[in-house]
This record gives structure tokens, C-alpha cells and sequence, in this order.
């Protein structure tokens, strides 16, 4: 109580001029924030950088009770779970041969049409160290960033679905965007229509479906994968299913497990190939070089379609 | 002096309160939630600020207010700053009307503490409008509010019985 028992008539004034310091110095920062967004946010990744893992000798007991407890729940239900895992084993078999037969197939076909699977998708695993913390935001944090080459964009899958993006890299953590934060849009393509649209989190389960060019074309059921538009995702990767709710809008039901995210994997993905420039035409460089130059190749062009016509009917001749 | 305004007291506290913030902030950061999109959880972090600063003013001081709630809308990914200054403000009001208050039952600081959360979110939506930035949703950030004012009493009764944290009332204030 030392401080209020002082004399009034001076301390009172002092302490109003360190709250309205305080105060000042706490909207200036958020001003800063609004202003130069980047720097701020990179410093806010480089507290957490600094503060995160050094939790984790707290954060790694706790988090493992409060999952055996969540394990510990559902004996409960063994019974009825293990009657259903029955069940979709029996399903799964079915599934398994057909997909060895495709698997088959598809190698055999890939061989014949001589296709180089894509090298350079590889990707980094990282562990899942924090989540938000808050209920306006899904994103969580994972053990790897720029000291294992991670870059801001990258898209991250647990082992089925696309989770989410990389945004906001620190030294040793990164954050990942998910895919149901409200922040969240990615292109996607929903086979096997073909339908180009854009998957927008709203901070709910199911991410919503929208700018979709012909409604009537999509089916619940239908795959939902990245179509690699923009060049953020690589094309390919799976999102879920398209699911209608019953205010008839699409959603989509993500194949990624998020609510059990332990291991992710963060795809390296490479810059898309972009058109730098508009379509030139074929032919002579442009200007030419002098007029000598200008004299032989009207006639070397001018033999050449000849060439080809004469090759063409001498090979269909015989 | 009595002992609870006795300087080793207060530094116990001091340490005590900064521990159980970081505790929340910990558990806030903890990934168990990720799959709930129900109730936003309280904002614990303010209805403990709150309850002990009305209890003992001096447990409370303004540093730590500033490094918790600054460690908080770091790692929470709440816009930096904004939330802390506007903790400020309100604890610095309450703790100007806190002698007035401790002479009435517990209903009328619950009232006060109601009015300071609901002042806070209003004025955090508000200046997040001007500023432009993107609002988290209204009906989500009044349940965050209400929650917080119904956990209150919780904390209270928390901090009464198991931290042994009485409400210093005038007389208290008297021998130094």
C-alpha cells in the first residue's frame, strides 16, 4: 500500500503521467502495428521464436496427460468403436485391391507415356508446438522455420489433406495459417468437373466453397485438390470433400484431421512457372541485321514450308 | 503494519500473480483446442488482473499489468498493444474508485467489473474500426466478454480461499 499512503498531493499526478505514458506508448505501438504491419509481425514472430520453445519443457507434460486423457475417453466407447473399425476394414479391403489394381495400371500407363513425377516436391516435417491461443484465429505452430529453409507460403499437409499455409516464419518456429481461419482463401479445382473455385475459411469446421462458375456441375462427394492458381500451392494436393449444407451453401470437409495435429509436413514448393511476357512472333529476329541478311532468309523461309510439303506427300506416297 | 501491506507480502504476490499469468498464457497456447469453434474461453488473464487489484491494489502494479498483457497480445496473436492499453486504462479507473467500492457487497463490484470488460471490448472494436483492421466477429467477441464477467466470481472466490487473498479495506490503509 506504500504507494497510495504517500503523500496525495504528489504522488497522484506522478502516477497519472506513468499510466498516460504507458497508455501513449501502447497505442503508438499500436499505430506502428496498423502502419508497417511486416515489421511488427516479424517481431512478433521473433518473441515467439524466443518464448515458445523455451515452454516446451512446460507446455510437453501437459499437452501428453491431456491427450491420454482424450485416449483414456474413448475406451469408454470401445465396444461400438471396435465394432466399427470392423466394419471399415471390411470396406477398406474391398478398397485396397482396387487399389492395387489402379496402382497397377497407373504405372503401367506412366510407363508408356514416359512421365517424370514432379523431383523437387519434397518436404520438411515439423512438430506441432502451440496453437493460437485464441478463438478468433486458427493457426498453430510447428518446431521447423528459416534455419530449416522454410518460407513464408509454403503449403503444409498433415499425412492425407492440405492443412494450410506457411505464414510468418521465425528463426527456429513457424506459424501455419489453417485452412478454417477467416484469413485463409486458396484456388482449388473440384473433380471431376473440373470446377475452378475458391476455398475461404470462416473460422468454422468447414471452410466454405464459393466463386464457383457452375454450381449445378458439383456434387457433394465430389474431391476437392489445390489447383496451383497464382503459384502459391503446388497443383495436386488433396482438400477434402464437397459436403452441401442445408442453407444450401458448398463446403468443404477437409481431409486433414485438424483437431488431432501432431506431425506436419511442409511441402517445398517451387516458384510456378508465370508468362513474363506477351507472345512473340516466330520468325527472324526483329530488326534485322542488314539488308544481306534480309535477302536470304525470305528464301530459306520460303523453302522451308516447301520441304515440309514435298516430306509430307513423299511420305504419304507410299 | 499489518501483515498483509507488509513489503515481503507484497512482493510474494507480486511473484505469485506474474506465475499464474504465465500459467494462462501457457495454457492458452496449449494445442488441445484446435478442432472446438464453440464458446470463445474467458479471458482469464483480465478477470485475475481485476480480482487481485481490487483486493490488494499493490500485488497489482502497472509493470506487471504492461508485461503480461503485452506477453499476451504478442503470443495471442491479438494486434500488439491494443488490448494492454486498454487493460491499462480500465485497471487505473477501477483502482481509483476501489476505496468507494470496498464498502459495498460483492454485487456492485461485480457490476463495475461488467461495465470495465464491456467498456474494453466495445472500445477495442471501435478503435479496430477506425484503424481499419479486420474485426473478429461481433457475437464472438461479446461471448468472450460475458464469459469473462460470468467466470469472475470464480476467480474470486480463487483467490479468497485457496490464495488467502482478502479485500484491504480503508482501515488497512491507515498505519504507514
Amino acid at each position: 500500500m506504500a504507494r497510495d499512503s504517500y503523500d496525495d498531493a504528489y504522488a497522484r499526478p506522478v502516477r497519472r503521467l506513468l499510466v498516460a505514458v504507458a497508455v501513449i506508448c501502447l497505442l503508438a505501438l499500436v499505430m506502428l502495428w496498423r502502419i508497417d504491419n511486416p515489421r511488427v509481425e516479424r517481431m512478433r514472430a521473433a518473441i515467439v521464436d524466443r518464448v515458445v520453445p523455451n515452454m516446451e519443457w512446460a507446455m510437453a507434460p501437459v499437452t501428453g496427460v491431456a491427450r491420454i486423457f482424450d485416449d483414456f475417453q474413448s475406451y469408454a466407447r470401445l465396444f461400438e468403436q471396435n465394432q466399427e473399425l470392423r466394419r471399415e476394414l471390411q470396406q477398406m479391403r474391398a478398397w485396397r485391391e482396387a487399389a492395387l489394381q489402379l496402382e497397377q495400371e497407373n504405372a503401367r500407363l506412366l510407363d508408356l507415356n514416359r512421365v517424370q513425377l514432379d523431383p523437387e516436391l519434397t518436404f520438411v516435417t515439423g512438430l506441432v508446438l502451440a496453437d493460437s491461443g485464441s478463438p478468433f484465429r486458427r493457426s498453430v505452430l510447428i518446431n521447423v522455420g528459416a534455419r530449416d529453409g522454410i518460407l513464408d507460403g509454403w503449403a503444409t499437409m498433415d499425412g492425407l489433406g492440405v492443412v494450410g499455409r506457411v505464414s510468418g516464419v521465425g528463426e527456429r518456429t513457424s506459424r501455419v495459417l489453417l485452412l478454417t481461419d477467416s484469413n485463409s482463401r486458396i484456388p482449388v479445382t473440384i473433380q471431376p468437373s473440373g470446377q475452378q473455385a475458391l476455398l475461404m475459411g470462416d473460422n468454422s469446421q468447414a471452410p466454405i466453397l464459393d466463386f464457383i462458375d457452375a454450381r449445378e456441375d458439383v456434387n457433394p462427394g465430389d474431391r476437392i485438390i489445390t489447383s496451383g492458381d497464382g503459384g502459391l500451392f503446388p497443383p495436386g494436393l488433396l482438400v477434402g470433400q464437397v459436403i452441401a449444407t442445408t442453407d444450401g451453401r458448398l463446403r468443404a470437409r477437409l481431409a486433414a484431421d485438424l483437431v488431432r495435429l501432431r506431425f506436419l509436413r511442409v511441402m517445398r514448393s517451387h516458384p510456378g512457372t508465370s508468362l513474363g511476357d506477351s507472345g512473340d512472333l516466330i520468325g527472324p529476329p526483329w530488326p534485322l541485321p542488314d539488308e544481306t541478311g534480309t535477302e536470304d532468309s525470305p528464301a530459306q523461309d520460303s523453302v522451308l514450308p516447301e520441304e515440309a510439303r514435298l516430306g509430307n506427300s513423299s511420305a504419304a506416297q507410299p | 503494519m499489518s501483515p498483509a501491506t507488509s513489503s515481503s507480502h507484497i512482493w510474494t504476490y507480486r511473484a505469485i500473480f506474474l506465475v499464474l499469468c504465465c500459467i494462462i498464457i501457457i495454457g492458452r497456447l496449449l494445442p488441445l483446442g484446435l478442432g472446438e469453434s464453440g464458446l470463445p474461453g474467458p479471458d482469464l488473464l483480465l478477470a485475475l488482473t481485476f480480482a487481485w487489484m481490487l483486493r490488494q491494489p499493490a500485488v497489482v502494479p502497472l509493470l506487471s499489468i504492461v508485461i503480461v498483457f503485452l506477453l499476451a497480445d504478442f503470443l495471442l496473436q491479438r494486434p500488439p498493444g491494443l488490448w494492454t492499453a486498454l487493460a491499462v486504462l480500465a485497471s487505473e479507473s477501477l483502482r481509483r474508485r476501489r476505496l468507494q467500492m470496498t464498502e459495498f457487497p460483492f454485487l456492485v463490484e461485480w457490476g463495475a467489473i461488467a461495465g470495465a470488460v464491456a467498456g474494453m471490448v466495445l472500445a477495442e472494436r471501435v478503435i479496430l474500426w477506425l484503424l481499419m483492421a479486420d474485426l473478429p466477429s461481433l457475437g464472438l467477441s461479446l461471448t468472450q466478454g460475458i464469459v469473462t464477467i460470468a467466470i469472475y466470481p470464480v476467480v474470486v472466490a480463487v483467490s479468497k480461499y485457496l490464495f488467502g487473498l482478502r479485500k484491504l479495506g480503508p482501515a488497512d490503509l491507515e498505519p504507514l
